[in-house]
């Protein structure tokens, strides 16, 4: 069976080249267009191998979704990457702290996010 | 790599016959302002979108273009796309972290200019990028000039969301085309791919 990712981000550009990336290397994948959609559909999809979000978004920021998932017991050792334009250090280290597992700066190629997924979601 | 890839303008001066602070940006910039002030831009085959949220007044322009150079699929996009994806994003995610909304967001787009006959594609593809990209993340566009063989000179006020814009029908110099030219160079040379980290 495929493992499911979580993409989140609130530009649909965005989702569509992520989510044909991922399909495409065979995962399945649910989407959500800011961080409190992100919250609701990873509650109720529950087995999600994998979160990759975006910081900056209306309603709930990519910080205050990984801080919420991390409070759930499904989500405490998931994988959570975020995926954003953000490449100041003090925004990296809060992401840190608040339980993300790794930083991808925008723009990245398809490859790259694959085989960064591959490495935290071995096969 | 974020910041050499899509850089903020740092250009920024009172201009006297407006009697306003005004950023001027340059081929690769873009700026983003929540004060009565203006930003301004020549483009010629590259596009300027000014975006600005109708409510809150806070907005910017860039000035970017999509590189020559092709290759590497994604999501039915060609490399060359996912440049003009991630500018777009650099100006609206500024202007989203100022507090905007993106569901009042509108947009004006210029540029995409024909300026040598030999580069014929190149400005209208810069265009039908703009408007594509805009269609997607459901931002309206509420005027364009757009095409045609002339540069413009475009002027944003973002605060209330007016734009001027000068045909250029004639170039004093060959200044515009040739900063977009180096910044077409740069672009292509670039690879495409930002840091990553694992914590």
């Amino acid at each position: 069976m495929s493992k499911t990712i979580l993409t989140v981000d609130d530009s649909a550009s965005i989702r569509q080249m992520v989510t044909f990336t991922l399909k495409q290397a065979g995962y399945t994948v649910v989407e959500a267009d800011d961080g409190s959609k992100g919250l609701e559909v990873a509650k109720s999809v529950g087995d999600i191998a994998l979160v990759l979000t975006d910081l900056n978004m209306p309603n709930m920021n990519g910080l205050e979704l990984i801080r919420n998932l991390r409070q759930l017991p499904a989500f405490k050792f998931t994988p959570i990457l975020m995926l954003t334009t953000e490449s100041d250090e003090t925004k990296k280290m809060e992401g840190k702290q608040a339980g993300a597992t790794g930083w991808i700066v925008k723009p990245f190629n398809p490859e790259q996010l694959l085989k960064v997924i591959e490495k935290v979601i071995p096969a | 790599m974020g910041d050499s890839f899509s850089r903020k303008g740092q250009n920024r001066y009172l201009d006297p016959y407006v009697n306003r602070w005004t950023t001027k940006i340059l081929p690769g910039e873009y700026a983003v302002t929540a004060e009565d002030e203006l930003i301004v831009t020549a483009v010629g085959s590259c596009i300027a979108a000014c975006i600005h949220d109708t409510v809150t007044g806070i907005g910017g322009m860039n000035h970017f273009m999509l590189p020559s150079s092709t290759g590497g699929d994604w999501a039915g996009q060609n490399a060359a796309a996912r440049y003009g994806n991630f500018a777009m994003e650099f100006l609206i995610n500024e202007i989203l972290k100022q507090g905007g909304k993106k569901t009042n967001l509108v947009a004006k787009i210029f540029g995409g200019g024909t300026m040598m006959p030999a580069q014929l594609q190149i400005g209208e593809m810069n265009a039908a990028f703009a408007r594509e990209y805009l269609q997607t993340e459901k931002i309206p566009i509420l005027a364009e000039d757009v095409g045609q063989g002339y540069s413009r000179k475009v002027y944003f006020h973002p605060k209330s969301g007016a734009v001027t814009m000068k045909k250029l029908m004639v170039l004093a110099n060959d200044t515009i085309p040739r900063r977009e030219a180096d910044y077409g160079k740069v672009l292509s040379d670039m690879p495409l791919d930002g840091e990553v980290e694992l914590f």
